[in-house]
């Protein structure tokens, strides 16, 4: 009963302080507010009238006894963590763990030939995962050459040439941050770690040029003509 | 004239009258023990929300942030899932459910398979349901029947699966049709068992059989007593389930799964394994795989489709609150089994 008054307190918490969004999909916060809700009720009406079980469970002994004492450490741990540590997104680690680079989340978000001869509101408006879509797509120079990318995301350092590139990354998330998979473009920025650090939430705007390191994998890679650091966004995964 | 029995009729009322202030008093007492609880909780989640970093290194904070996205995510389900089974359990009539379910073991178990239509509630919440049809008077075998085809065949599941994949590959059909006949037939070799009761654990058994002793309490109080029972039973269950579901998806990559993916068999084995470890729900995990449709073949994706809401992490962690450790080994082994087979099938039919 605890856990689920705190389970329930977190989350009605989380959703007040509109921070829900750093675990699940938004089309989910109302029906889990609602629940919540409802669990909130229940659970102190239960408690006020605190009606008797016909039976007590058995008491426990040898490893099942052990199995329930880890059971009951191991929830209050992730019980108290759950009140104490403050929310926060899923980080480069995961990012890097779930393949950036070979990631095909969001692969016809966008249409080349559509995009083509798009005007500047529409290109202004590409996130990481339509541009990552156009690139899987097409890695023809002159068709990047008069579109200026503007985005936003966090810094996961690129593997093969770490000093110089990092990948502009999302997640992308359908349910919750257990499904989040990462998409991630390749930015050109020698020593860029002189000025940010893993994980920092990065503005970038510049145009996609061919990749001037050697050491990389990518064909094509976004130069920037601006980079600043930027506040995480409100709504930090994309749908 | 003296009644017979009137002395001790007024005696037994005076008791229950002086009961009752004190009652009340307990009754408000715990009532202010509750509400002060929860306003100590949030308010200490303001207090140290307002902390920016508390220095947690990256894996187990995404460890942290994995597991409280199941557990936010799940939760709602279950509480549906134990509000729907106080509805089953007390507020509708004892044969409702009964009245027009076929004699016949297996047409029966056909039906009850079926139920999940009319519940969109996904894996997770029909545990407690399942657990109030046990209650309310099905065989183990008949709501291990409902419990194993509801998720797949709930209406919000099927129309995910067909947004992300249409009829493409037989996917949508591999999946319901899979999903039913895994249900039916795990019912089935259950049934055979002399003594289906052996299949819970000793806590539930005595539940079920103390399940009439409720007849002293009004519907309401039955009612929150359900709910105080299957929160305090599943809940832990919950929070370990996605401790370690959250665990092992920081610890293992994904792409050695993905690199396995092209191979007819290891395809399957590695869908298995990847939807044992993500445990994702069922409404939703059609969109969680479609990026790895272009690398797995079709009946691995199938595989990962019907194995998933059935077997995984945090199911099995949920589903120990009712049945015994050895039947989930044995449901494990054969779910598994059966949903390798309709993979391959599918693999070398497709």
């Amino acid at each position: 009963m605890i856990l689920i008054v705190i389970a329930v307190s977190a989350t009605v918490w989380l959703a007040v302080t509109q921070q829900l969004v750093l675990y699940i999909h938004p089309r989910y916060i109302v029906f889990t507010v609602i629940m919540a809700a409802i669990a909130l009720a229940l659970g102190v009406m239960s408690v006020a009238v605190r009606p008797r079980s016909p039976e007590e469970p058995a008491v426990s002994k040898g490893w099942a006894k052990i199995v329930g004492i880890t059971a009951l450490v191991l929830s209050g741990v992730v019980a108290v963590s759950l009140i104490v540590v403050p929310p926060a997104t899923l980080s480069s680690a995961t990012a890097s763990q779930r393949d950036i680079v070979g990631s095909t989340v969001g692969s016809d978000s966008q249409n080349a030939d559509d995009v083509a001869n798009a005007d500047e509101s529409l290109i202004a408006s590409f996130t990481v995962v339509d541009w990552a879509s156009l690139l899987r797509q097409t890695s023809d120079p002159s068709f990047y050459a008069d579109k200026t990318a503007t985005v936003v995301g966090f810094i996961t350092e690129s593997e093969d040439d770490p000093e110089n590139i990092f990948y502009l990354s999302r997640f992308t998330v359908t349910c919750c941050a257990v499904d989040a998979q990462p998409t991630g473009i390749a930015v050109y920025a020698p020593n860029w770690k002189n000025s940010f650090a893993v994980d920092a939430w990065v503005e970038v705007t510049g145009l996609f040029e061919i990749n001037p390191s050697s050491r990389s994998d990518a064909s094509l890679v976004l130069v920037p003509n601006e980079l600043s650091g930027v506040e995480r966004p409100s709504e930090p995964y994309l749908y | 004239m003296t009644v017979p029995g009137s002395v001790e009729n007024d005696h037994r009322h005076d008791h229950r009258h002086d009961q009752r202030p004190r009652r009340s008093r307990r009754r408000l007492l715990w009532l202010a023990i509750g509400t002060l609880g929860v306003a100590g909780v949030l308010a200490l989640r303001a207090f140290t929300g307002g902390l920016d970093s508390v220095g947690v290194p990256n894996v187990p904070q995404d460890l942290l942030t994995l597991a409280t996205s199941i557990i936010i995510e799940s939760l709602p389900f279950v509480v549906l899932g134990i509000v729907l089974s106080i509805v089953v359990q007390t507020w509708l009539p004892d044969d409702l459910l009964m009245r027009y379910l076929p004699h016949a073991p297996v047409l029966r178990r056909a039906a009850i398979s079926l139920f999940g239509i009319a519940l969109p509630v996904c894996e997770c919440g029909n545990v407690p349901l399942a657990r109030g049809l046990i209650l309310k008077g099905f065989s183990v075998p008949e709501a291990m029947t409902f419990l194993l085809a509801a998720p797949i065949i709930n209406p919000i599941t099927i129309i995910t699966t067909y947004q992300a994949f249409g009829f493409d590959d037989g996917i949508l059909v591999g999946r319901i049709l899979g999903g039913l006949a895994i249900a039916n037939i795990v019912g089935w070799l259950f049934s055979l068992h002399p003594q289906p009761n052996a299949l819970l654990t000793d806590r539930f058994a005595a539940q079920c059989a103390a399940g009439s002793d409720h007849h002293r309490q009004t519907r309401s109080e039955k009612s929150l007593d359900i709910f105080m029972r299957e929160s305090s039973v599943l809940m832990p269950a919950i929070f370990i389930g996605s401790l370690i579901a959250g665990a092992i998806q920081v610890a293992v990559p994904r792409d050695v799964l993905v690199s396995l993916g092209s191979n007819p068999l290891w395809s399957i084995l590695a869908m298995m394994l990847l939807a044992f470890i993500i445990s994702v729900c069922s409404s939703v995990d059609a969109f969680f795989i479609l990026p790895f449709a272009s690398t797995f073949m079709p009946g691995s994706i199938v595989t990962f489709l019907v194995f998933g809401p059935i077997i995984d992490i945090k199911m099995l962690a949920i589903m120990r609150t009712t049945f015994t450790a050895r039947v989930l080994v044995q449901l494990s082994l054969v779910v598994a089994l059966m949903s390798a087979f309709i993979g391959l099938v599918i693999n070398f039919v497709a």
